[in-house]
């Protein structure tokens, strides 16, 4: 168990490093050595600083909330294809997002704001509906939630294309958030998303149990004394929220949330206790990872973060399933 | 639901609380500075003529290089490739509207010249890392052409009169044979026919529509409501315009190759044989070459008065 934890820092730190080390423009590392001492050339520490650093830590944070979710959900639907978008943050914060941006706004802090805020609202707001939608009387019956969030995502999604046909100038603009990409983005948007990560992360955490017991049935779990409801509600709020705070500022970014969790319970087993905290800690390094390549493949271009994760990540997520196809795993 | 409503406010106050607005307060102007308003309502002030710039876009390499700028433009996007020694200058990226802010900032221009394709988003993030950005709004006439063209040169220390003169000149040589007409051939111009049943055209208040009416044209795809509409065939055919323009003949697409389109063939253009690749890049990007395309749209419509 403690070497699953040491295994997945090192993993983390050694991928910040990368994040940190490697950009658009050469920094060597005896540069970004003088540079950490306070001692480097006056544009490359105003780069570290200023741009690589903010950006390495909102993509941590971003994989981060994005992979934990995932676990969770994973584990409340009993679903392996259980994603963090699953039941509608992704096209709910998607469609908001595109709103704004049809709108001209003036250029001033609110302006610039009416975008991630409108992402946020829309996507607890989606969640919220399929919520209500999926009760049936005090149950929230796992299936109800999964139809209802994939058919309103549905609606939603249709919605934001129609919205990006009528606004053909800001296709670009769109395209680019709904790919997935946090270079646009610095300390503020840091401090914004922090509050619900925390809150949202830290509540997964210690829903370790619970989770396990979830494994054996809402029937099961309830007679071991979990109150099934009141759980589910819990959890459901807690990687809305730490999702929608994701995406608002970092954009529509797929398969971490999905295949990180699958690869912690591949390797380390599916206790939740721990599954959880090893896909948050997992789901920064991946995500940074996906982003440096991003980075570098078409230099000084970028490319959409979300392009990579699945285009590295699905051929690695099947190599590793192949070679554990013998172990049941789920 | 009011408990519900009040917490979803809080959420909202509490994503806001995190971002404070200090970043928005300028610096105070040195005494004989350029202050200029850009087409955000932003106030750019340059302490003198700008020495080293980095342009965001085409259209803004293409007016910098007119008015005499070059020597000064440091840095370029990805696609600035007029004129041509453009391309030996440093890209900065640009690509799905991704520039490389590392490369823009290693640069250290002292403006940045920034244009309606690019974000707020991206000028933001320019600002708050201490750049002097200047956001050069699409003019919608020729007329704001010239006074973009002015106050790019007053940026970077030009005089723009001998260029902004020569093209009012050639404006005016096209309007004094085009406005005594009363023929105003309807045109139908092809940005991308990718799906020849339903293909992208220039709609109301675009470069296209702004050119191929002061041409002398009547565009068909002026009728329609969106900027960059697609215009179904069968709307095509109805109109029945004398002349198409292949904006899309840079990407390979060929005169036959629209005769040969099912369909296509009860269009009066098709068969007068009125079809003529034309160089997008002079109708889609606001910059001096404009006129260029203005000058060419016209000599097609009209031959007969540019003998």
């Amino acid at each position: 168990m403690r070497k699953s934890f040491l295994l997945s820092l090192i993993t983390l730190a050694i991928a910040f490093i990368l994040s940190l080390a490697i950009g658009s423009v050469f920094i060597s590392q005896k540069d970004l050595w003088d540079i950490l001492r306070g001692i480097g050339d006056e544009t490359f520490t105003f780069i570290i600083w200023q741009i690589r650093l903010p950006r390495t830590i909102l993509v941590a944070l971003t994989g981060a909330a994005l992979s934990g979710s995932g676990a969770a959900y994973q584990g409340l639907f009993r679903n392996p294809l259980a994603d963090p978008f699953l039941i509608g943050v992704a096209s709910g914060a998607g469609l908001g997002a595109v709103i704004a941006m049809s709108i001209q706004w003036p250029y001033s802090f609110w302006g610039l704001m009416a975008i991630p805020m409108a992402a946020f609202i829309t996507a607890l707001l989606t969640v919220f509906i399929v919520y209500m939608i999926a009760r049936v009387g005090k149950t929230i019956p796992t299936t109800n939630l999964i139809l209802a969030g994939v058919a309103f995502s549905s609606f939603a999604t249709s919605l934001t294309s129609f919205l990006m046909l009528r606004s053909t100038s800001e296709v670009r603009r769109a395209l680019g958030w709904l790919l997935g990409g946090a270079s646009q983005a610095g300390w503020n948007a840091i401090l914004a998303i922090l509050p619900y990560l925390v809150i949202g992360l830290g509540i997964l955490l210690i829903s370790g149990h619970a989770l396990n017991l979830l494994q054996f049935g809402d029937d099961q779990a309830q007679q071991l004394g979990l109150n099934v409801t009141r759980i589910k509600t819990i959890l459901l709020i807690a990687a809305s929220l730490a999702t929608a705070a994701a995406v608002a500022f970092s954009g529509i970014i797929g398969f971490i949330g999905l295949i990180v969790p699958h690869l912690m319970r591949l390797w380390f087993g599916a206790d939740y206790r721990r599954l959880i905290s090893l896909s948050i800690i997992s789901g920064a390094s991946a995500l940074l990872i996906s982003d440096v390549i991003a980075r570098i493949v078409l230099a000084p271009q970028e490319i959409p973060v979300g392009i990579i994760t699945a285009l590295v990540g699905a051929p690695f997520f099947l190599w590793v399933l192949r070679r554990a196809k013998n172990q049941g795993y789920w | 639901m009011f408990r519900k409503t009040f917490l979803l406010t809080l959420l909202i106050t509490l994503l806001l609380a995190g971002c404070g607005p200090d970043a928005l307060s300028g610096a105070v102007p040195a005494s004989a500075a350029i202050t200029l308003t850009d087409g955000l309502g932003r106030s750019v002030i340059l302490n003198e003529a700008a020495k080293r710039v980095v342009s965001l876009a085409p259209s803004n390499t293409e007016i910098l290089f007119a008015v005499g700028a070059r020597e000064q433009v440091i840095g370029r996007d990805e696609f600035s490739d007029y004129p041509a020694e453009a391309a030996s200058i440093e890209s900065v990226g640009g690509s799905m509207g991704e520039y490389s802010v590392e490369e823009i900032v290693a640069l250290k221009p002292d403006l940045v010249l920034a244009a309606e394709i690019n974000s707020p988003e991206l000028v933001k993030q320019l600002e708050d890392l201490g750049l002097t950005v200047y956001y050069l709004a699409n003019p919608s006439t020729l007329e704001e052409l010239y006074v973009n063209l002015e106050i790019v040169a007053q940026l970077t220390g030009e005089d723009p009169t001998k260029l902004t003169d020569s093209l009012k000149a050639r404006v005016d040589a096209v309007d004094e044979k085009i406005m005594p007409l009363s023929s105003r051939p309807s045109v139908f111009y092809e940005i991308d026919a990718t799906d020849p049943s339903k293909p992208y055209t220039y709609g109301p208040g675009t470069f296209g529509d702004l050119l191929i009416t002061r041409a002398g044209g009547f565009n068909i795809g002026g009728e329609l409501t969106d900027p960059y509409p697609q215009i179904s065939l069968e709307q095509i055919v109805v109109s029945n315009p004398s002349i198409i323009f292949l904006g899309d003949s840079m990407w390979g697409v060929t005169i036959e190759s629209v005769v040969a389109r099912p369909g296509w063939e009860t269009i009066e253009a098709v068969k007068s044989s009125q079809i003529f690749p034309i160089d997008d890049n002079l109708i889609s990007r606001p910059g001096p070459r404009l006129v260029d395309g203005l000058e060419q749209l016209a000599k097609l419509l009209h031959p007969g008065v540019f003998e």
